[in-house]
């Protein structure tokens, strides 16, 4: 599962395009992560956590 | 006029992603961190709802010792073998 | 291993709207360029006579390969001569080590450029400037050979500004960012000769720039005040980290320095000592790491290293120092590495003439 923030998602998708995997899904959150304090990182783990669960199962 | 393209020729490349998991219950996680600002954290405060949430344990820590390159193929291929899938984070 | 040779793509017998078509096809750096004409590509391609597909550099995350053919399809975009060619492919010989990390710098909101400083005896050879108005413009050799280094990242390893290339604000350096070392009046060894490479031969060192900052200092009369100046500008909060640096001398600044009989050592080890910052000052701007400091100060520290303070670097051999530059001014320059540690470490390579 790879995370990352909304303005990486251009890169993100340009990467696993050139690596063969075009569809790749990721889990996407806010821009930033490096200046958050701990209530931001927890309210941005849920949203990935939410993210990550039908990727996992293949839903 | 005949130009060459400037761009490079090596081969498109093909890969196909893990099989999805059958339940996220008790699964083991791995993460890799990749060394920038608060990139622990937040992949930790992930991996701690899958611990509270779905009894997963975080069974391997790995970092890289540099954010902008791959991960190394042996550091890889130990946690692919320790876990049922990965954290990782891309970008800052 | 990639194929031999890159796709034809058939355009008008129009100059101009060659150009254009180069322009649609996103084959440029925003500016104008040679349009890659096979007769053109094959007159570069003479100026290394290995296989066309012999690789010379590998993206490390995409696996996306650099082959003589490619670069010289995008140093004849660039303008490039043949005689500028080995320059290019050195530079790239370089950089293609794990250690430049080329991905990382090139790819970073950092925005840095590829610094390429010639050395030795071919920067004269090829016509290279190095002496007034030495960062351009104006220079074919200089200005060509840099632009190279940008359409090659751009088109073979798709470092695509937004998409591959995040660079906060960009910069100038990344349109060229080549010099060449000013042997003429150059008081120490040339980069060439320390780094070792035989009597005669000459080398292109490659930096992952940051930027650029001018040091202006015409008032400075003893080493200690124009290096004074030179480290307070590689201190600066919004410069200062353990990054490497490039330093070069303007030769009004040089003389005094020279003049006092200061080797390239004592020059590195006094910018090394003042280029520092309190630990109180670090932590007032949110720069402070104790991972950093301890990195710094822990097992191995240099002797010049003070407890207290941060310096820019780990120790006086992160700093590259030479000549470069016209005659009148006394403005000297400083290039922070993009690298806010080791992330990038500067390479060198021999340039090799293989025609």
């Amino acid at each position: 599962m790879v995370l990352c923030t909304e303005p990486f998602k251009v890169t993100a998708q340009n990467i696993a395009r050139v690596l063969g995997l075009p569809d790749y899904p990721f889990l996407l959150v806010q821009h930033p992560i490096g200046s958050c304090t701990l209530p931001e990182l927890k309210a941005r783990a849920e949203i990935a956590y939410r993210q990550a669960l039908p990727i996992l199962l293949g839903n | 006029m005949q130009l060459y393209a400037p761009t490079s020729t090596t081969p498109k490349r093909k890969a196909f992603r893990a099989p999805a998991l059958a339940t996220i219950d008790g699964m083991r996680i791995g993460i890799l961190e990749n060394g920038k600002l608060n990139a622990e954290e937040m992949l930790n405060e992930v991996a701690q709802l899958f611990v509270q949430r779905n009894g997963c344990t975080v069974r391997t820590l790995a970092s890289k010792s540099n954010a902008s390159a791959p991960a190394p193929g042996n550091t890889l291929v130990t946690v692919a073998q320790e876990v049922d899938f990965l954290l990782t984070g891309l970008g800052d | 291993m990639p194929g031999a040779l890159s796709r034809i793509h058939e355009v008008p017998d129009d100059l101009l709207a060659a150009i254009d078509y180069c322009y649609e096809q996103g084959w440029t750096d925003g500016l104008p360029v040679v349009p890659p004409a096979v007769d053109r590509v094959d007159a570069m391609r003479a100026a290394d006579r290995r296989p066309a597909e012999t690789v010379i550099a590998t993206h490390p995350a995409t696996g996306l390969e650099l082959s003589l053919h490619a670069a010289a399809v995008n140093a004849v975009m660039a303008g490039c001569l043949p005689e500028h060619f080995p320059v290019l492919v050195a530079a790239f010989e370089a950089m293609n080590r794990p250690d430049f990390n080329f991905h990382g710098s090139t790819a970073s909101t950092g925005g840095s450029a590829p610094l390429l400083v010639v050395s030795g005896p071919y920067a004269d050879d090829i016509g290279m400037n190095a002496d007034v108005n030495l960062f351009g413009p104006g220079n074919r050799a200089n200005a060509t050979i840099g632009r190279a280094v940008r359409l090659i990242l751009r088109n073979v390893f798709q470092m695509l500004p937004g998409i591959s290339d995040k660079s906060t604000q960009g910069n100038p350096g990344k349109y060229s960012f080549c010099i060449a070392e000013r042997a003429r009046g150059n008081p120490w060894p040339l980069l060439c000769e320390t780094q070792g490479y035989p009597a005669g031969a000459s080398s292109v060192t490659v930096f992952a720039g940051g930027g650029f900052c001018n040091i202006e200092n015409h008032g400075g009369n003893t080493p200690e005040q124009i290096l004074g100046s030179v480290a307070d500008a590689m201190a600066n909060y919004g410069c200062i980290t353990l990054g490497q640096s490039v330093v070069i001398l303007a030769p009004e600044h040089m003389r005094v320095v020279a003049d006092a009989g200061w080797t390239r050592e004592e020059t590195q080890n006094f910018l090394f000592a003042h280029a520092k910052r309190t630990v109180e000052g670090m932590q007032g701007v949110g720069k402070y790491r104790d991972r950093e400091y301890d990195k710094q100060h822990g097992e191995g520290a240099h002797a010049l290293a003070e407890a207290g303070f941060v310096h820019r670097g780990l120790s006086p051999d992160d700093i590259l120092i030479t000549l470069g530059g016209g005659d009148a001014g006394g403005h000297s320059c400083f290039i922070p590495s993009w690298s806010r540690g080791r992330g990038s470490i500067l390479q060198h390579a021999e340039i090799r003439k293989r025609s």
